[in-house]
């Protein structure tokens, strides 16, 4: 770096070469470049640029990297910010190095990038097929990533669930699982505040989001004894929703569920509300896999966890509801140590980000027809 | 398309609410006067301004989709004068700037900030960050201010709406000096109309005969009442989620309930904050000076007031929380016994139109018809019997 180089050209500069794929950091960059109309863009977007280009993927292309110094960074965070060593006008805020910017930061434009890139997508159709009129009528509740997964497969073979004096069929987990398992879900629908806080959110309140509650599922779908099954052996459930087997379900790492978290939020800014669920339906179906651990639950959660579980089993026996496995099984597992990671690495997120945005693979695969015609 | 369009982009707390409230009240006067303020909703600009920068809000962004570009569209297409007008586009960055501008086609376009000074708009914008679910102290809010990193999200938006000579660098960059417009916000104690004349002198409205009954403003609160709702928001914040939030505390109980205390202390700034933020405005004001902006009202209004007593909130002793607390309770109470009304005369309606089922229900055909569907759907043929005559029959699975 010189030290009579003109500030404000060597930005721009920098900028310039980021768009033609290049990788140096801002400190160690000392060419000119001409100046543009444009203004010139964020610590953010410029690093984020920077992290795609390291990429092996990478370089990134210069249409992309146009949108990704014209992106903002989603929320209520910090806005644009300056580089270190531009002239400071005195006012707005302070000047970084965009090297020590956090993956926080850099994580709030990767989300605009992918939401538009969802948007842009279009949600995947849904496989439908006849219903068969000598189908069982079922009614899922319990573990939202199971439900899901169960509900599109049946609706897919000709299975639809709902009808008439439907089988209230709950699908019970360890409450641990189930909580993290809820919000993960959650993540993929409308988005969620992060697991830290949601889980607190129902610890304070002492009770159970919705589709964790087992009891309470039942109930709001108006299930009575003779026709309410609690499904705690996954093994037994095809059975019970009438099929021979049923597809295995994708358990999202807490990287892949607090990045789709993210997206859904900035989704909602994108589409109408009707349109979303689609849209992060096919972001569940199609993010990448990344072998992170879904979130769990930590331990000074877990007495609370432990409670609420002993509650709804104590519901359960009480209405004597027919259990298929054993009701024991709604008992969260032990605690984990305090050293467990029990939420997602903001590093680990990004990574993840970063990938999809510069790999379009997850975006070109389109579904294989006889998944979606049968 | 519009020849000028006043686009006014802040800063919170300075009368903003009931300039929006007027001009969304009047919009036919405006019409006829060829004055567009382009509303189908009293927030429809706070949409406007939640898609242009992004910014998802508590839930309300998914009402936003496409609000930025819908309200540019209305004011390229209309022939007169346009008025944009919310107090968070202070906070857009260069990019979104440029992006707003170039959306408003080749209309002349007139940037308006009111502002006020920070000696106010500190303690104001602490009580808007209780009254948005916030149960930070007065002190850290004010370190956090403080602090040149800049680093929290409440830093960082503070300054980000409420530093005049950053946003006027950021919105005013484009635009020739006489193009820029600074409204400051009068002395306290002044002329209560004072505020709304400056306005009225810089969007053009002198003249036009509006209905100028304040219908929706942002209450201030005194400094037990805030203390008590800080309180408050360090029981429920987490615990109640902000769609229960923004009826239940901030509108029932700090805007309908609190903000009657007008006997109350009124916040202000201890002596080391008082000069600090004096000595900032000072700056600020000497910055402008010779911008050549058209000010409506004086600079010198952004130097604020001098030192007064300072009531700490963060220090209110337990009998001076008890009366606003006592006001709460018995407003909630009030609230709670309207929605049991509320609740009993839907139970009712249920039960009308159960009773009415029930009665269709009484007659021997629908009970024989009942016995007969029960019988089938116990067998998966008699399932598929019923699913063939439903689907001849056209009704719904």
């Amino acid at each position: 770096m010189t030290g009579t180089t003109d500030p404000s050209a060597r930005a721009h500069g920098w900028v310039a070469h980021l768009r033609d794929g290049g990788t140096t950091p801002w400190l160690a960059w000392s060419a000119t470049g001409t100046p543009t109309a444009r203004p010139l863009p964020g610590a953010q977007q410029l690093e984020l640029l920077r992290r795609l280009n390291l990429d092996p993927r990478g370089p990134v292309t210069p249409e992309l990297a146009d949108r990704v110094l014209a992106a903002p960074a989603a929320g209520r965070g910090k806005a644009d910010l300056p580089l270190v060593g531009l002239p400071h006008r005195g006012f707005g805020a302070a000047a970084v190095d965009p090297e020590t910017i956090s993956a926080h930061e850099l994580l709030r434009v990767a989300s605009v990038l992918l939401a538009d890139d969802l948007v842009a997508l279009g949600a995947d159709p849904v496989a439908t097929s006849w219903p068969r009129p000598w189908r069982r009528r079922i009614r899922l509740v319990g573990d939202p990533l199971v439900a899901t997964a169960t509900r599109e497969h049946l609706l897919g073979v000709g299975r639809p669930e709902g009808g008439p004096r439907p089988f209230v069929v709950a699908i019970g987990r360890p409450l641990d699982e189930l909580l993290a398992r809820t919000w993960t879900q959650r993540c993929f629908e409308t988005g969620a505040t992060p697991w830290a806080e949601w889980l607190r959110f129902w610890r304070e309140r002492d009770q159970l989001p919705d589709r964790a509650d087992l009891v309470a599922s039942v109930r709001r779908w108006g299930g009575r004894r003779p026709f309410v099954r609690v499904v705690t052996d996954l093994d037994l459930l095809p059975r019970q929703v009438g099929v021979r087997s049923l597809p295995v379900v994708r358990v999202p790492g807490a990287d892949q569920a607090e990045l789709a978290r993210r997206v859904a939020a900035v989704v909602g800014l994108r589409v109408d509300r009707q349109e979303r669920p689609g849209l992060m339906r096919t972001l569940q179906r199609r993010i990448p896999d990344s072998g992170a651990a879904p979130v769990g639950v930590p331990a000074r959660e877990h007495e609370w966890v432990a409670r609420s579980a002993a509650r709804t089993v104590r519901a359960v026996t009480r209405r004597g509801y027919s259990v298929v496995g054993d009701l024991a099984d709604l008992q969260p597992r032990p605690a984990p140590t305090s050293s467990v990671p029990s939420g997602p690495d903001d590093r680990q997120v990004l990574d993840l980000a970063i990938r999809m945005v510069v790999d379009p693979g997850w975006r070109r695969e389109r579904q294989r027809r006889e998944e979606v015609e049968r | 398309m519009s020849t000028k369009v006043l686009l006014h982009v802040g800063c919170p707390k300075t009368g903003t609410s009931y300039l929006q409230d007027v001009l969304f009240r009047n919009q036919k006067v405006l019409r006829e006067h060829d004055v567009l303020y382009p509303a189908d909703r009293f927030d429809a600009h706070f949409l406007a301004a939640l898609d242009l920068m992004t910014l998802p809000w508590g839930g309300l962004e998914t009402e936003a989709v496409g609000a930025w570009d819908s309200l540019a569209a209305q004011v390229r297409d209309w022939h007169g004068t346009a008025i944009i007008s919310h107090e968070i586009f202070a906070r857009a960055t260069p990019t979104q700037v440029a992006r707003a501008l170039d959306s408003l086609g080749d209309a002349e376009v007139h940037l308006v900030l009111s502002a006020r000074d920070l000696v106010r708009q500190i303690p104001a914008e602490w009580q808007e960050n209780v009254k948005h679910r916030s149960h930070i102290t007065y002190a850290s809010f004010l370190r956090t201010i403080r602090d040149p990193a800049r680093d929290s999200k409440i830093g960082s938006w503070f300054w980000a709406v409420q530093e005049i000579p950053d946003i006027l660098d950021r919105w005013g960059a484009s635009l020739p000096p006489s193009q820029v417009h600074l409204v400051t916000v009068p002395p306290s104690g002044s002329d209560r109309g004072e505020l709304w004349r400056r306005f009225s002198h810089t969007f053009g409205l002198d003249g036009l005969d509006l209905d100028l009954a304040a219908e929706r403003e942002n209450p201030s609160l005194g400094v037990p009442e805030t203390s008590l709702l800080r309180t408050i928001n360090q029981r429920v914040t987490s615990v109640i989620a902000p769609p229960d939030y923004r009826p239940l505390v901030r509108e029932l109980l700090a805007h309908q309930t609190l903000s009657r205390g007008v006997a109350s202390a009124r916040l202000g700034l201890a002596p080391d904050d008082h000069a600090w933020a004096q000595e900032l405005c000072r700056s600020w004001v000497e910055a402008m000076a010779d911008r050549g902006y058209d000010v409506s009202g004086s600079l010198d209004d952004l130097l604020g007031p001098a030192l007064g007593t300072f009531a700490d909130p963060d220090t209110v002793p337990a009998d001076e929380l008890l009366p606003p607390a006592l006001d709460a309770i018995s407003a909630l109470l009030v609230e709670g016994a309207r929605l049991r009304a509320v609740e009993e005369r839907l139970h009712e309606e249920l039960r009308e139109a159960r009773d009415e089922r029930d009665r269709a229900r009484l007659t021997p055909s629908y009970r024989v018809k009942r016995k007969i569907v029960t019988s089938l759907e116990d067998s998966a043929a008699g399932r598929g019997t019923l699913d063939a005559y439903r689907r001849a029959r056209g009704r719904k699975q």
